[in-house]
């Protein structure tokens, strides 16, 4: 996810034939901060700085990568209005897919009611199905920031950036657009070469230093994106007339989590033998009337066991007496 | 740090490793490895359920409304129970439990958490357990000589009658007690924390610590209730009993937190 090398990989392992190449921004020529830095900056605390001091690093320099995208989503808006009509075809194309027929027994094809003569009630109907264009929309805005972000690492030859926020947020432009951010603060290990490729941790300095003593070192950080577009029918949209257990809401959480889990973990698995410090966002996105899309977003870091022998810690239990 | 760096040097083939999965901090992965206990993967659980209010009021116990509520608590439960299964872990700790209403009476109970799995644990009943405690609770749990056994809650809805105008105007004057109401509460607390306390009997606990309440009365056309929700985490004695922790007392030289540039 972090270097250039690894770039073509995480492109090719994100959803396949949803990013073209050549509307990627990555392949602008683009010139990350190239101005003459005068003296170190770094966003890090007091207590940070001195904790990755402690460990024989200095602050470098800030470091940021940004970069503005276009979100792709399945389907447009057509789903929200049409999409019952394609019930029966769901799922043709790969990947998770499930149906909902309407939960009034009016509208399950019978004699009773309105409609039951011709088929589902189109209001009632729901349906949920993994939307991979928007994940992978979403883990090459991440994936560019990052990249931008260890260039700018690279050109001061820095050891690794520790702190590194990574999100997305709607700033420029309108919607369906998002502004992707990596940024944190690089840092160096006085005397010694730089390496292959500086290391990226979304760790805080204190968290840092903690995981050297622990006998692991950061690698990179790992992203892991999934999404589900639900049409709900009309008992994932609350009908007070059909209470009960719903299996619609949980099925497009669960499937959306399974999915950044599984990215996450494929991404781990190329980088290192662990992921610590996962942030977790399950989010809605609204699209089209009462339909939204389910995303979960797992951001981490990968890390690497450098020794066996982590230093005992055995912490204190202490009372604090206030005054 | 020279060996970190040097770890970083050397060429990384991935290969039949065994990549665990984490939302610990570094902090919290320290108190686990110190216990014992090591990451496997992130584990979820997902429920949801509705229910008509049925026209809630006096003499009407929401029995529905509670066991939605109660469903889609444990439709999440058993989710992540299931997960835990699946990977062999021994339970889930850190855990996020988070309950979000949403239109008419819709409720999606969410857990999310990392899985653990010790090589020391040899529980009774080989089952994993789910716990809401964090990192750094469930470590000194642990210090402390106890185990957890499950999550379990316990949910009730009671209604109560609405009060006529002419009530309400009348009382509007005076400073007096609403009986039904008070009377509501006690009933819905009495009911929720029984069905939790058989719930910890039957997981073979010897208590349950950081019970968590949400009371929320629901005043409505024709529905006049008392929502009632507790959940917390069943824990048993392990065999070498009880380990006194002894705290040391810590008296801070720090000044209070400077007040004057609050915000607001």
């Amino acid at each position: 996810m972090t270097g250039p090398s690894s770039g073509d990989a995480d492109r090719a392992s994100g959803a396949a034939g949803s990013v073209r190449s050549e509307q990627v921004p990555g392949d602008i020529a683009f010139h990350p901060d190239g101005r003459e830095r005068k003296t170190w900056t770094s966003d890090l605390s007091v207590a940070e700085a001195a904790a990755v001091r402690r460990v024989g690093m200095i602050p470098k320099g800030f470091v940021m990568g940004t970069a503005v995208m276009q979100l792709a989503a399945l389907g447009g808006q057509a789903f929200g209005q049409w999409g019952g009509l394609a019930g029966p075809q769901l799922g043709v194309g790969g990947g998770f897919s499930e149906s909902y027929p309407c939960a009034h027994s009016y509208s399950l094809g019978g004699s009773v009611g309105f409609g039951g003569n011709v088929g589902p009630n189109q209001e009632h109907y729901g349906f949920s199905i993994e939307d991979t264009v928007l994940a992978a929309s979403l883990t090459e805005g991440y994936r560019l920031a990052l990249e931008r972000l260890h260039d700018e690492a690279i050109q001061l030859g820095a050891h690794g950036v520790v702190g590194v926020a990574l999100f997305f947020e709607n700033l420029v432009g309108s919607t369906g657009t998002a502004t992707f951010f990596a940024r944190g603060t690089a840092v160096v290990h006085g005397g010694t070469a730089p390496l292959p490729s500086p290391f990226l941790t979304n760790a805080s300095g204190q968290h840092f230093e903690r995981l050297i003593a622990l006998g692991y070192v950061p690698s990179a950080m790992a992203v892991g994106v999934g999404s589900v577009y639900v049409q709900p029918n009309c008992q994932a949209r609350g009908d007070f007339t059909v209470p009960g257990v719903n299996r619609q809401i949980p099925a497009a959480i669960s499937v959306a989590r399974s999915r950044a889990r599984a990215a996450l973990a494929a991404m781990a698995h190329r980088m290192g033998e662990g992921v610590v410090h996962t942030e977790w966002t399950d989010r809605r996105v609204s699209r089209y009337a009462e339909s939204w899309d389910q995303l979960a977003v797992a951001v981490g870091t990968a890390v690497r066991r450098y020794s066996a022998e982590a230093l005992p810690v055995n912490p204190r239990p202490v009372l604090p007496l206030r005054p | 740090m020279e060996a970190a760096l040097a770890g970083l040097r050397r060429p990384f083939v991935p290969g039949d490793q065994t990549t665990f999965l984490s939302d610990l901090t570094v902090g919290e992965l320290v108190l686990l490895e110190e216990i014992g206990y090591r990451p496997v993967d992130i584990v979820s659980g997902v429920g949801t359920a509705s229910w008509n209010p049925q026209f809630t009021t006096a003499a009407t116990e929401g029995n529905m409304w509670g066991r939605a509520i109660a469903t889609a608590i444990d439709h999440a439960r058993s989710g992540i129970l299931e997960e835990l299964r699946s990977r062999q872990a021994d339970g889930v700790v850190a855990m996020r439990f988070e309950l979000e209403r949403e239109r008419a009476n819709l409720l999606t109970c969410t857990m999310l958490g990392t899985a653990v799995r010790s090589p020391h644990r040899q529980p009774a009943d080989g089952q994993p357990f789910a716990t809401t405690l964090t990192a750094r609770d469930f470590h000194l749990l642990v210090r402390a000589g106890y185990e957890p056994t499950g999550i379990v809650i316990g949910v009730s809805v009671v209604g109560f009658a609405a009060r006529s105008v002419s009530q309400s105007l009348g009382l509007a004057r005076d400073n007096v007690e609403l009986g039904d109401q008070t009377t509501a509460l006690y009933a819905a607390r009495e009911k929720a924390m029984e069905m939790m306390e058989h719930e910890a009997g039957e997981l073979g606990a010897d208590g349950v610590v950081e019970v968590q309440l949400q009371e929320r009365p629901v005043n409505a056309l024709l529905t006049h209730a008392v929502e009632f929700i507790a959940v917390g985490t069943a824990v048993r004695r392990a065999a070498p009993g009880h380990q006194a922790l002894g705290p040391e007392f810590q008296l801070t030289l720090d000044d209070p937190p400077d007040v004057t540039f609050r915000d607001g």
